[in-house]
């Protein structure tokens, strides 16, 4: 290359940043340029952070789709007990809009007391109450911050998972992990920085949409990438029969020459940052089996995770993933289980998928915890939304069945820079609404417009996952159509309350 | 301080704006200060300002106005401005501290400096209609207006074109920008070979009439418009609305002038007796991404799809984001939000309910031609019938009176003894030997599976009448097939299509008992057992009269040739006419249409967008009055506001269509925000070409095919791609080089196909299934889903052009979306071209490249003598060119050591040349074969391949 060209291109490179204003010149190159190979700041990448210090380097969202049940899980409503078939009272309901599921169901709203046992736990605050169907998870608690009031408007899956991934309720936008990708490049130069799984469930009954993982207006090289347990881990990954990794090689050095001559002919250099990017999937050959590759885990893994971890595509397998990729520097990590979305039989299935899950969350923050990673790494558990507390369809003491409910839900969040141990906001006692720290319901209910204490709507939710990764939400924007776009839309509040 | 030099600023013609009389110094308001303060002040000094009492920047009016003593903008007293004040002020500055967009240095002296001079106010440049300017065309340098203005600016920064590209390169850049594949390696010697001044002309020209461009330039409409083949939301369902995009590939390469194309999109069910086209067009309106999810409330989808429709119209047609204005008085743009629910009024009255039903045929739907071959033969069928119903009764009428008494009696015969066979191979007709079973519930349809890959079922029936009479039957069949009565085969001509799925024939019986049996089969597209019968005669009895019958019944009725109208006309001829229009017709399909409802659902202004807080009295549809009113004499309904945006006094339509056009030309826009053309968008790098582009393209009669003409035919697209040295353009703003970027996702998969010889022709149809890794779809449907399994194509349906490829909303095909094709759940005008590693192992492990790697290298190998005719070949497919010394060192040493790897290794060799289900034949070497498969697939990877330059 002439000195002339060279300095061209660092002409390219200066316009980049000079382009955009307010010290945001490090995401335009993290746009430009290949996030996986660099960003403009080698320190963000490295250190993580873009508008402050980080307090975690990296998130694992175990995201459980169709809406987990609060009521048997996690948010304990003795009293409800007593109320076992009575109407749900007026004044609980308020009025609220219900899905047409059951807003015209014939034995009405009637009350549905959860049949599990709730014990309570020590933490390091006031205890937590846990149901007898994570008893995992339970061993756990003094790690976790279990948030009672999550909240959201939309009422109906596809909206409502859309909403909480991506900022809308209308397919179009960046997903939450699209945005951390675009904010923060990757500090792996032979994974991806954006790895999603899909764990198996028997219950698999609501769909999943590649938006949850797109990147809506942003360019496509921030979209998640899957990590599959069945055929290639990684879409095309494997040569093609009767091609080996040596032939591979010598294909690539001839693609290079190739390559190399087009770039002493046009001087483009987006040129040479392909050849850099065949490489890369080269390199990924090599480090997708090797991190695929659990020969080199010991039996106590499997202990901790249990046997089940080494069936490819169960929910502990994918955590076991996760701390695999977390260990080689993967900076935002996702799995989704499908099943929660029980409208019926809900004993039958939550069983179903808590045996699927309690496990594999457990061992995940002991492992975390021990190789002296969970300071470091976020972890994040719910739903797009929580369950009713009156029943959907037949209702016995044994069986019975649970419709939406956005009002109020728990999630729970772990590790990097989350206090441990500790339950924030409080619902009602038909764990319907929320209420102050005194028990008495908010009146109005929070909306997305104000930030109420105690309580996390889900932009509340991104904007705190956001800024424990070192980013301002509301800094944090993408032009397209002549607006700056935020993940948290023109709202979010970050949860300082629960920050260690 | 910033000065207007003569003409050195191309800025608008609106665009200027003078100082208040103290002579020269000025600043260019809509170029200079309105992106300032429409980007840092408007948020809150801007049109959606709450507060009457708050300080308003947006018009000159607003920010003159006495707020008690002060004046944001004191036009008497300039010094005085609040607005001066405020932006230097150390202790209560503005922006405020905390504000996440503050002022550079340079910004705070452009508005002192505009405000001192008055601080005159001009309309944004986009919003007043363009005027063509006179281009300075010297012909010694430019090739037509374009050039004009580009070469102008070039001047400017003392420079000229870039040297004129190779005509092989140039060859190979014009047909992948008009047709989306290389050219044809004899089109390419022949343009080379012609020294004539014409022969680029001439070159262009055979492209542009090329089937193939249409094909091409509708992809970017169909993302555009966000074209899919399921319903994008929850079950994500199939939906039948491919015939949509086979009509926009047949209205480009027709060139049908795009205001008329605009004008069905929106409205052709307005249109008076509007034909199949035009209500066929009406599909843009419904490509909306619908739900049908149990338990979501109709009301809120109704408001959803409508704010969809009323954003994405917004984005494609007026280059500006209404998004805004859904909750609230737009920040940037004058538009209320009054304003965007009278715009969404225009489409709140369509006829199709707001939940799809996940339904394939979710109404209105419109019957049409399964495909471009169907439509060509259609069109040619109803030529033909027409004529012949024109002359049928010219020399003399019937008796009218009688034929309907003859129809009035007319009934079908009474049918019994329904039978079903088991299947056999096709090729058994005696249907003594087979077995049989009772068939219950016909004519009828069932959902039996057909059986396929030359099996067959039979059906059997007895029909019972007491005179001759024409028995038209229609059922279900993948192909060609047979039909006995009585034992006896019914020679016919029913016409064999592609994508087959009925067919209908006319049988003669006698007065009796007859038995008849009809053979069926299946393929990929008709898997249902069906069986009915046609009666024209009842038809005719009911409608009373001839003339209210539909042309195709009519023609039946001439052709019965045991009926009354027989002796009339070219009866013979008209049986096998009627025929294949009946059998064309079975093979119709449906797609999605937009329809009026009888009463109007009405609108109103919707609290923050909520579907359940609308407030304030009923809206009349109405356009946004920034760019002027309806036409006088236009419909309140989505027809006047197609003539709306047709009007040439529309200031923004044409600019936003041509700079798309500009953008799949050049890779970039004029405007490099081809979706935002308001006050926060850029400004076009030549306003005056934007400008002369418009008003020629609506001068043309909105003229597709001259406007792509004009751009691929301009010495700026000409001009060699090589950055250059000489002149600081790295973002090719001043379009001082010729394009060059990677190509689109479908490009690179079409010209694997065209290159190895496997692609296949036909136009049009619904989706195909190439190749997918396992378990995508599975792993994240609903299980109600029926698109949960992907069941892939087999024969040709697996080498059609990529604009075929299914699509599915929410999980669309991973070598689409791994080269940055939008899911097209929501409206994409501009792709982004990433680049990284996962396109490196799709372009050299995707089954299908691979397959089309070994059949590329199987061509070569077959119709090139020698490794240097081989190479050459391999080349000028791929790069219209022959290869230079070092690539072709690089090429024979790869390919060398593939030869002697796989000589090594022939169980190697044999795998690598029998991927995909391409025809391998035999005979052929598979060392060599496997050898020229990696060479091949290396180049096809390459830059070479895969980069427009």
């Amino acid at each position: 290359m002439t000195p002339v060209r060279e300095r061209e291109l660092m002409m390219t490179r200066r316009q980049l940043f000079g382009r955009t204003a307010l010290g945001l010149g490090t995401l335009a190159m993290a746009d430009v340029m290949s996030p996986w190979m660099t960003s403009a700041s080698e320190d963000a990448i490295v250190r993580g952070g873009i508008h402050h210090a980080p307090k975690a380097k990296r998130v694992i969202y175990l995201f459980m789709s169709g809406g987990p049940s609060h009521h048997d899980l996690w948010d304990y409503k003795p009293k409800m007990q007593d109320m076992f078939g009575q109407q749900l009272p007026d004044h609980i309901r308020s009025g609220q809009r219900i899905t047409g599921m059951t807003a015209n169901q014939k034995n009405g709203l009637p009350v549905a007391p959860s049949k599990y046992k709730f014990t309570h736990h020590e933490n390091n605050d006031r205890g937590v109450w846990v149901s007898e169907l994570l008893p995992h998870t339970a061993t756990v608690v003094k790690d976790l911050c279990v948030i009672h009031t999550a909240f959201t408007e939309a009422i109906n899956h596809d909206p409502a998972i859309t909403y909480i991934q991506t900022g809308s309720q209308v397919p179009g936008r960046p997903s939450l992990g699209s945005w951390l990708s675009y904010g923060l490049g990757s500090p792996n130069k032979n994974l991806p920085g954006y790895v999603v799984m899909h764990a198996n469930s028997r219950h698999a009954e609501q769909s999943l949409f590649a938006r949850l993982w797109g990147t809506g207006f942003m360019p496509s090289e921030h979209q998640g990438i899957l990590l599959r347990s069945q055929g290639d881990p990684v879409l095309y990954l494997s040569n093609p029969p009767g091609v080996s990794s040596r032939d591979r090689r010598r294909q690539l050095d001839a693609l290079a020459s190739l390559n190399q001559e087009m770039h002493r002919q046009f001087a483009d250099p987006e040129i040479l940052s392909r050849i850099r990017q065949h490489e890369m999937a080269y390199r990924m050959q090599t480090s997708v089996p090797e991190l695929m590759d659990l020969s080199t885990e010991g039996d106590e893994t499997f202990e901790l995770y249990g046997e089940e971890a080494r069936q490819p595509g169960s929910f502990a397998a994918c955590c076991l993933n996760a701390r695999r990729l977390a260990e080689r520097g993967v900076r935002n990590i996702q799995i989704f289980h499908r099943g929660w979305d029980a409208h019926g039989n809900l004993p039958r299935e939550h069983e179903d998928q808590c045996q699927d899950i309690d496990q594999g969350c457990a061992a995940l923050i002991k492992d975390l915890k021990r190789r002296g990673m969970l300071d470091e790494t976020l972890v994040v558990w719910g739903g797009e939304f929580g369950r009713t507390a009156y029943c959907q369809g037949g209702l016995t003491r044994e069986n019975y069945g649970r419709d939406h409910h956005p009002r109020c839900f728990t999630v729970w969040m772990a590790g990097g820079g989350v206090k441990p141990g500790i339950t924030y906001g409080r619902t009602d006692d038909y764990g319907y609404n929320i209420t102050d720290a005194d028990g008495n319901t908010l009146d109005p209910q929070p909306t997305k417009e104000h930030w109420t204490p105690g309580t996390m709507h889900i932009h509340d939710l991104n904007a705190t996952i956001l800024h424990l990764m070192g980013i301002d939400h509301r800094k944090l924007t993408y032009r397209y159509q002549g607006r700056d776009f935020r993940l948290t839309d023109i709202h979010g509040h970050v949860i300082h309350d629960i920050l260690a | 301080m910033r000065m207007i030099v003569k003409a050195g600023f191309p800025g608008l013609v609106a665009a200027f704006c003078f100082g208040t009389g103290f002579g020269a110094t000025a600043v260019d308001f809509a170029r200079e200060v309105l992106p300032v303060l429409s980007d840092k002040c408007y948020a809150c000094h801007g049109p959606d300002t709450q507060n009457e009492k708050d300080l308003r920047l947006d018009s000159f009016g607003e920010a003159t106005r006495d707020l008690g003593g002060y004046r944001a903008i004191d036009p008497d007293n300039p010094a005085e401005s609040e607005v001066i004040a405020r932006i230097y002020d150390k202790d209560d500055p503005m922006p405020p501290e905390d504000a996440d967009k503050q002022l550079t240095e340079s910004e705070r002296e452009l508005i002192r400096t505009w405000v001192m001079s008055g601080g005159q106010y001009a309309e944004h440049w986009s919003f007043v209609k363009p005027q063509k300017p006179a281009p300075d065309l010297d012909t010694t340098r430019d090739v037509n207006a374009i050039d004009a203005f580009v070469s102008h600016r070039l001047a400017e920064k003392g420079a000229g074109f870039a040297p004129r590209a190779e005509k092989s390169v140039l060859a190979r850049r014009a047909s992948l920008v008009l047709t989306g594949l290389p050219p044809e390696p004899s089109l390419v010697d022949e343009f080379i070979h012609d020294d004539s001044s014409g022969a680029y002309g001439k070159l262009v020209d055979r492209l542009i009439a090329d089937p193939k461009f249409g094909e091409h330039q509708a992809r970017y409409w169909l993302d555009a418009v966000r074209y899919g083949d399921t319903h994008g939301l929850h079950l994500d369902n199939r939906r039948g609305i491919y015939p949509y995009r086979d009509w926009v590939v047949r209205s480009i390469n027709d060139n049908l002038p795009v205001d008329t194309s605009i004008e069905w999109q929106l409205a052709g069910d307005l249109l008076p007796d509007p034909g199949r086209e035009q209500l066929l067009a009406t599909g843009f309106v419904r490509m909306n991404p619908t739900t049908s999810e149990g338990g979501a409330i109709p009301e809120e989808f109704q408001a959803k799809n409508n704010f969809d429709r009323t954003e994405t119209f917004g984005t494609v047609f007026l280059g500006m984001t209404l998004n805004c204005a859904r909750c609230h008085n737009h920040k940037y743009d004058p538009i209320s939000q009054k304003e965007y629910y009278k715009l969404l009024a225009f489409f709140n009255s369509t006829a199709e309910h707001s939940m799809d039903g996940n339904s394939y045929t979710y109404g209105p739907t419109v019957r049409v031609p399964e495909n471009q071959m169907a439509w060509n033969r259609w069109d040619r069928l109803e030529t033909r019938r027409d004529r012949v119903l024109g002359n049928i009764f010219s020399d003399q009428q019937p008796d009218w009176e009688s034929v309907k008494e003859y129809a009035g009696q007319q009934k079908l015969p009474e049918f019994s003894d329904w039978m079903i066979s088991s299947s056999v191979p096709v090729s058994v007709a005696d249907t003594e030997s087979i077995e049989w079973k009772e068939l219950k519930g016909f004519p009828g349809r069932r959902g039996e599976v057909l059986p396929d890959q030359g099996e067959a079922v039979w059906v059997s029936f007895k029909a019972n009448t007491d005179r001759s009479q024409t028995l038209w039957v229609e059922f279900s069949t993948g192909v060609d097939s047979r039909v006995l009565v009585d034992g006896r085969e019914i020679r016919h001509t029913a016409p064999h299509l592609v994508d087959h799925r009925a067919t209908v024939l006319p049988l003669v019986i006698e007065p009796g008992t007859s038995r008849i049996q009809v053979q069926m089969t299946g393929n990929g597209l008709q898997t249902n057992l069906e069986l009915r019968f046609i009666d024209p005669w009842k038809e005719l009895a009911e409608a009373g009269d001839w003339n209210k019958l539909d042309a195709d019944s009519r023609m039946l009725l001439a052709a019965d040739s045991t009926g009354p109208l027989w002796k009339y006309g070219e009866v013979i001829s008209a049986v096998e006419l009627a025929t294949d229009i009946q059998t064309n017709k079975a093979n119709f399909t449906t797609s999605l249409i937009a329809k009026e409802r009888d009463t109007p659902r009405e609108t109103r202004v919707l609290q923050r967008g909520e579907y359940n807080l609308p407030m304030g009295d009923p809206l009349e549809p109405d356009v946004l009055q920034v760019m002027g009113g309806l036409p006088a004499d236009a419909p309140r309904n989505r027809l006047g506001l197609a003539r709306w945006l047709t009007s040439p006094e529309h200031p923004l339509v044409t600019r936003v269509l041509v700079n798309q056009l500009w953008l799949r030309v050049f890779g970039e826009g004029l405007v490099r925000t081809p979706e935002d053309f308001g006050r926060q968008g850029q400004q076009p790098t030549h306003p005056k070409l934007l400008d002369w582009l418009a008003v020629e393209f609506q001068d043309s009669g909105w003229d597709l095919k001259h406007m792509l003409k004009l751009m691929v035919m301009s010495r700026t697209f000409q001009q060699d791609s090589e950055r250059r040295t000489d002149i600081m353009d790295p973002e090719n703003r001043l379009w001082s080089r010729g394009p060059s970027y990677r190509l689109d996702a479908e490009v690179l998969r079409d010209t694997a196909l065209w290159a190895s010889g496997a692609l296949d022709w036909h136009m049009g149809g619904e989706g195909i299934k190439p190749y997918q890794p396992g378990g995508m779809w599975l792993a994240m449907a609903h299980p109600a889903s029926n698109t949960k399994q992907y069941i892939r194509d087999k024969n040709w349906r697996l080498y059609r052009r990529s604009l075929y490829v299914y699509w599915k909303r929410t999980s669309p095909h991973p070598m689409m979306t791994l080269f940055d094709a939008p899911s097209r759940e929501s409206s994409c005008i501009r792709r982004s071209r990433t680049n990284t590693p996962l396109q490196s192992l799709g372009l050299l492990n995707e089954t299908q490249r691979v397959e089309l790697g070994r059949v590329f290298a199987e061509r070569v190998m077959r119709e090139g003598r020698s490794d240097q005719d081989r190479m050459d070949m391999m080349f000028r497919l791929l790069t219209s060119r022959t290869p230079n010394e070092r690539e072709r060192e690089v090429c024979n040493n790869l390919l060398e050591s593939m030869r002697s790897r796989y000589e090594g290794d022939a169980d190697a060799a044999h795998q690598l040349v029998a991927v995909g289900d391409f025809p391998r034949p035999a005979g052929l070497n598979p060392v060599e074969q496997a050898a020229w498969t990696q060479l091949v697939l290396t180049v096809m990877a390459s830059d070479l391949s895969i980069l427009l330059y």
